[in-house]
């Protein structure tokens, strides 16, 4: 296989915003070259991500996983929805079979407070309800790996136990569970704390977010009126305070595009191109992290932003971050932040690439916006916009993995 | 005998050597497991692959402080996919700005090929989170023949600009090294990060020594104060005039 990687950098400029709060409710923070920073971790934007290829359809849903410990009625649903002829309840005694048969443990959850409702409704109908089994932990399974066990369940419906003595259908129920992995979780990984053969290492690192410049967090004061309040009752109806930063950050997340390759197994299609939807995981990806952003207090300060320069490499040596550009802090007191940040990146990358990279192979794409990112016109393949940058990104992706090693 | 050198940095790095659950600190230097880990991982050996992974973990292992850095806190919540519901609330330790020298010494061949595995990796390297990738190429480079504690000593200063520069009073700094004990060396603690096993269905560490010594490396930063500081010397007055 060959071996190799695709770095995606941006720099974002947020506006007073709160996007990833720690348990004071201030927004997120580090120390870097020996100043406060602005930060937001990894797993709030990976969580951006993610959500993002969903609201946006970047990516065919029967491609994303959904995480669950439900996965026994979610199976069952898809095992009644595939044989009609199976009624709910032998669907769910089914999927209970099967899904254990995977090695992922079941349980029937205990009941807490359905126990007093249902009580109080004095009704049994809602305890055949709760009583439904569930994975001791959250599952993902990807659209196709249900299908797969849907497909496998209905063929053994008739006598399930005596089908999964079988060796080879039990060595088979596992692989269906192991392979075709959604292109969600082969991209970022997946959590199932028993049954670790399922485990697969997340093909994307995602770096925190944190910003080239100093920053201190600042809190703002309000007031707010009670409209009925009457004259006699002067003074506000409460008073409160929301913490907040504004930053131009630094994003830089790698994918490994040949571990991408083995987490998602052959093609998911018959008649596609084994290279098929690798590309498509990694065009999605390049759009995904670029475009999206964690929502934390959007409405209250709507900080909608887009990053104003980005930096693409597909490299056959190990990834780089380019942080340490901005380890010494940006000062922006000539004409803000935005603009030295990108002299910074321009000056770095030729430099860092000359000393560890290889020239020869990389290849490099930048997408830029506005005069302040002038500076990183020369460092690489200009594209228009992000629909160019993905597709460029994403056929030379196809070629390197059609390509003989 | 030889010894690889790395360098340790970026804007976070954790180093968990007993985090479990909901609670992951971070050791205030880099963990034998988890350095072991990174060549691991850069030479693509598998989770589970115990019988490669042992002749990395037959490596001495040394790692020198140059730049200690700072703890951050990172609180983190999580919600069910489906209901929404909250998970349990996590915290996690970070070391921001730190700087480390990382040293492994073992046979010549190994530590050529890991050299080689750092700068192509079949997995990336991070430093012990996922989530920090290093802010530059770890590797430093291979010494022949020098034994785990002479190469700790002689690689220079590895600290940033910044932090050196508030060091330029003094013209040599003195580094907190912390290595595997030699055969005579009875003031060993012991730390319990050498990795017997990273399988997914359970890791496996035994316990190791360390043993805490200072080294003196130059500031370059400090020389060129130096030079231009004036001579001071009283009793020369006092010679002129007898």
């Amino acid at each position: 296989m060959n071996r190799f990687y695709l770095d995606v950098h941006a720099l974002q400029t947020v506006p007073p915003s709160n996007l990833n709060r720690d348990d004071t409710g201030s927004p997120k923070s580090s120390v870097y070259g020996g100043v406060p920073r602005a930060r937001v971790s990894s797993q709030a934007w990976k969580k951006a991500t993610r959500d993002y290829f969903k609201s946006e359809s970047l990516l065919d849903p029967s491609e994303l996983g959904v995480r669950t410990k439900k996965v026994v009625e979610v199976l069952a649903d898809r095992i009644h929805e595939r044989d009609e002829t199976i009624d709910e309840a032998d669907a769910l005694e089914l999927a209970a079979e099967v899904i254990a048969a995977t090695g992922l443990k079941i349980e029937v959850p205990k009941r807490k407070s359905s126990a007093k409702k249902s009580a109080a409704e004095g009704e049994g109908d809602e305890e055949t309800q709760d009583a439904l089994p569930q994975a001791k932990y959250l599952v993902f399974l990807s659209a196709r790996q249900l299908d797969g066990l849907a497909r496998f369940a209905v063929e053994g419906a008739a006598d399930i136990a005596g089908f999964l003595k079988d060796k080879e259908n039990k060595a088979r129920v596992k692989q269906i569970a192991d392979t075709r992995h959604s292109v969600d979780i082969a991209l970022f990984g997946r959590m199932v704390a028993d049954a670790t053969d399922f485990n697969v290492d997340a093909a994307v690192q995602v770096a925190h977010a944190i910003s080239v410049h100093r920053v201190d967090n600042e809190s703002d004061y309000y007031t707010a009126v009670d409209d009925r309040n009457k004259d006699s009752e002067p003074g506000a109806g409460m008073i409160g305070t929301v913490d907040f930063n504004s930053a131009t950050l630094y994003r830089y997340a790698a994918l490994g595009v040949h571990q991408l390759a083995a987490n998602l197994g052959e093609g998911l299609r018959e008649e596609e191109s084994e290279a098929t939807p690798v590309r498509r995981a990694a065009e999605a990806f390049v759009q995904g992290f670029v475009e999206s952003l964690p929502t934390g207090k959007i409405n209250t300060f709507g900080h909608h932003t887009l990053p104003d320069a980005v930096v693409v490499k597909l490299r056959t040596t190990r990834p780089i971050s380019f942080v340490a550009a901005f380890e010494e802090p940006v000062r922006g007191d000539l004409g803000g932040h935005m603009s030295e940040a990108c002299a910074r990146l321009a000056e770095y990358i030729p430099d860092v690439e000359r000393a560890y990279g290889d020239e020869g192979s990389t290849l490099t794409w930048v997408l830029r916006v506005g005069p302040n990112t002038r500076k990183l016109a020369g460092i690489g393949t200009e594209s228009r916009n992000i629909g160019e940058l993905v597709a460029s990104v994403g056929q030379a992706v196809a070629e390197r993995l059609e390509k003989p090693e | 005998m030889s010894v690889l050198t790395l360098r340790l940095a970026g804007p976070l790095q954790s180093w968990g050597s007993s985090a479990r659950f909901t609670r992951r600190t971070t050791e205030s230097a880099p963990t034998k497991s988890g350095v072991v880990g990174l060549l691991a991982a850069a030479a693509g050996i598998e989770r589970g692959d115990d019988a490669a992974l042992a002749a990395l973990a037959g490596l001495r292992f040394g790692v020198r402080i140059d730049q200690p850095g700072s703890r951050v806190r990172d609180f983190q919540t999580a919600h069910h996919g489906d209901t929404g519901a909250s998970m349990p609330l996590s915290e996690r330790f970070y070391l921001a700005d730190a700087v480390f020298v990382a040293a492994v010494a073992g046979e010549t061949g190994l530590l050529t090929r890991l050299h080689a595995a750092l700068r192509a990796p079949v997995y990336p390297p991070f430093l012990g989170r996922r989530s920090c990738p290093p802010a530059q190429p770890v590797e430093l480079g291979i010494r022949d023949g020098a034994s785990l504690h002479q190469a700790l000593a002689d690689e220079p200063w590895q600290a940033a600009a910044w932090y050196r520069r508030r060091h330029r009073g003094e013209a040599t700094v003195s580094l907190t090294v912390l290595r595997e004990a030699d055969e005579k060396e009875a003031d060993a603690d012991y730390q319990r990060d050498q990795p017997l096993s990273f399988s997914a269905e359970q890791r496996r560490h035994a316990l190791r020594t360390v043993v805490s010594r200072t080294v003196t490396v130059p500031n370059p930063d400090a020389a060129l104060r130096q030079a231009v500081r004036p001579r001071h010397e009283p009793f020369d007055a006092l010679e002129e005039s007898v």
